[in-house]
């Protein structure tokens, strides 16, 4: 089919496109979205958000979902406050952010691999659990605390926030890692088929396992950049980064349902939401409509994404919904 | 005796969830004396009322298979609610009026769900999380926030703040009645036996001449206006409107679906089943409420049963295949 073909093509060329009209509206509607204050404000901002979309990226290439990333961060930016109020020192909050990270991953990890949990369910359970951890932890005190370490503070390096080459390196490394290491590819063949995979000697199991925990690392530090950008931690902290972060992953363009995308593709989808986010509001919008631009934006990119990827590949699906 | 205990069918989830239900109500009256007293068991049921809705629809949505689960029941019950009190108050029509208008707004509502999933082939998570996202900021847009009152007249409480026979009104009126026209459709009727099958393996499904997209945009449809319905059963239990009264909603709405032996992959389960489960989150949230444990440990709670009842649907289907 030559139109499929001319509709993936439409579908990544889609997103530059966007892009670049969404910079050049808002530039027209204010002039304070292009100046370089702005756009070092919207790259720190958004900085933990980009990471926690980088490993969610992971776990939907393979086919599953995460969404208990927020509350996650949430329990990290606590144990993170509590730790560095305490006066130790930053390298042990450092690694103590990134284990509690990593062991918040490992227990999602563990529920879908060795318990057979759909990802939806048992992420969606541990959402919950996370989220009432974080209320007991915090016990009606608010935390209040400093950056750990100046990369974490809005400090800029010529006019560029220091996290925001933090980011550029999780990146760069995720994109070489998922396309030139076998491991990477694997990724790839256990979304497209995981029977296949597994027939094919992948192992599927701690591929999952490893990704989840991929993401519970990259919540560890987006813990970090959290308490840094916000500076308070609260019971709801972190919330709102989980549907943001899918968001980010399926406006990018990933399949959701496995077997390709990218993790660059994400750095676009997100650079896209928060660009919206700031922008509208620099437009006089009021917040309130921000939920309905997300929104419809998710609701717009995957619907492209998907008529694509039907015409190209599931004539057997026709009349399945 | 012994005959007794072999006839009973042990491995049928409703018989764990009636023991389950018996136990926590034994352990709930020791823990607090209140616990079986009229009110609070009338307010537990009012809640159930609003809850049992919501999960009815779930269910149905998950027994269509294809990854079937509707994220934003909680937020259609919001907009649906925002939708009367709008209607009834600000347009100043008939609360009852009104109230059709509500399960309208759902059924649509609904019927946005259903074309992204079955038209647009969009994967039925990422729609309606999307959805949550719109119907409730759709929601807050409307009421810019603020609660809408002042609909109480015409009888309109007689809802949900009546009792018929002891027991209140809406459970009477509204949620048994939906649960036994569900179960009757589903166990029943040729819809019914297309919807297990839709739900079980489409391919197979479609083959015997089924239309599954029909099927499945129906079941989406049906939820919506269900969260509609549940929508009108609160406001006039509350007697107010606001924006964000399903928030949360879509989490228990899926436990109780998923504690009452609705396989989250399809096909497979029954509405009474739902029901039991209803009752006993009903009866553990009314029991941590009496503790004064609050509402977010309840959450908690919420999750951790919802991911025990997936595990041990997994250890028993590993036992029963060696």
């Amino acid at each position: 089919m030559a139109d499929s073909r001319t509709l993936r093509r439409v579908q990544l060329a889609l997103l530059p496109v966007l892009l670049v009209v969404e910079f050049i509206v808002f530039s027209l509607l204010s002039p304070r979205f292009f100046t370089p204050e702005n756009l070092a404000n919207i790259a720190y901002n958004s900085a933990d958000l980009a990471l926690v979309a980088a490993g969610v990226t992971l776990v939907v290439i393979l086919g599953g979902i995460d969404v208990s990333t927020g509350f996650a961060v949430g329990i990290v930016a606590w144990t993170v406050a509590k730790l560095s109020g305490a006066g130790l020192p930053a390298f042990v909050v450092i690694f103590a952010a990134l284990v509690v990270g990593a062991i918040l991953g490992a227990i999602n990890g563990s529920l879908v691999t060795f318990g057979k949990v759909p990802p939806i369910i048992a992420t969606l359970g541990t959402a919950a659990i996370f989220q009432t951890a974080l209320f007991a932890l915090w016990n009606s005190n608010d935390l209040f605390a400093s950056p750990v370490a100046p990369i974490f503070s809005g400090e800029r390096v010529l006019g560029v926030p220091m996290v925001v080459g933090l980011v550029i390196v999780v990146y760069a490394f995720l994109a070489w890692f998922m396309h030139k290491r076998p491991s990477g590819r694997e990724l790839y063949a256990t979304g497209s088929n995981p029977e296949a995979a597994r027939l094919a000697g992948i192992r599927v199991r701690r591929l999952t396992f490893l990704s989840y925990l991929t993401i519970g690392v990259l919540v560890g530090l987006a813990g970090l950049i959290y308490v840094g950008r916000v500076g308070v931690v609260q019971a709801s902290s972190g919330n709102e980064l989980t549907l943001l972060a899918i968001a980010a992953v399926v406006v990018g363009g990933t399949s959701i349902l496995g077997g390709e995308g990218s993790v660059l593709r994400t750095l676009g989808g997100l650079v896209f939401i928060v660009v919206l986010q700031n922008g509208i509001v620099l437009a006089g919008v009021p917040p309130l409509w921000n939920g309905l631009m997300v929104g419809t934006t998710i609701i717009l990119a995957v619907a492209i994404d998907v008529l694509a990827a039907r015409k190209a590949n599931r004539p057997l699906l026709r009349g399945l919904a | 005796m012994n005959r007794v205990m072999r006839s009973v069918p042990w491995s049928d989830r409703r018989v764990s969830l009636a023991l389950l239900i018996v136990i926590a109500v034994v352990v709930m009256s020791l823990l607090s004396p209140y616990f079986l007293r009229p009110d609070n068991l009338l307010s537990m049921t009012q809640y159930g009322a609003v809850l049992g809705l919501l999960a009815l629809g779930q269910s149905i949505v998950i027994l269509g298979g294809g990854g079937g689960i509707d994220l934003s029941v909680g937020s259609t019950m919001s907009l649906s609610g925002v939708v009367f009190g709008l209607l009834a108050v600000n347009v100043g029509l008939d609360p009852w009026v009104a109230a059709l208008g509500a399960i309208a707004a759902g059924a649509v509502l609904g019927g946005v769900n259903a074309a992204l999933i079955t038209l647009l082939r969009i994967p039925p998570l990422i729609a309606t999380i999307a959805t949550l996202y719109l119907f409730a900021s759709a929601a807050l847009v409307l009421t810019n926030g603020i609660d809408i009152n002042g609909f109480d007249h015409s009888g309109f409480a007689f809802l949900g703040q009546s009792k018929i026979a002891g027991f209140p009104t809406q459970v009477i009126l509204v949620l048994l009645p939906a649960y036994v026209i569900a179960a009757i459709i589903l166990s029943r009727t040729p819809t019914g036996r297309r919807i297990y099958e839709t739900g079980n393996n489409a391919q197979a499904a479609l083959l015997t001449g089924v239309n599954v997209r029909a099927t499945r945009a129906g079941l989406y449809i049906t939820s919506g206006a269900l969260a509609g319905l549940a929508a009108v059963v609160n406001a006039s239990w509350l007697l107010n409107a606001k924006a964000a009264a399903g928030a949360g909603m879509e989490l228990q709405s899926i436990t109780i679906a998923v504690l009452g032996g609705i396989v989250i992959t399809g096909g497979i389960g029954r509405v009474s089943g739902t029901l039991l489960g209803l009752v006993l989150v009903v009866i553990l949230n009314s029991g941590l409420q009496l503790a004064g444990v609050s509402n977010t440990w309840q959450i908690g709670l919420l999750g951790a049963v919802l991911i025990v009842s997936v595990l041990i649907d997994t250890l028993r289907v590993r036992r029963q295949r060696t």
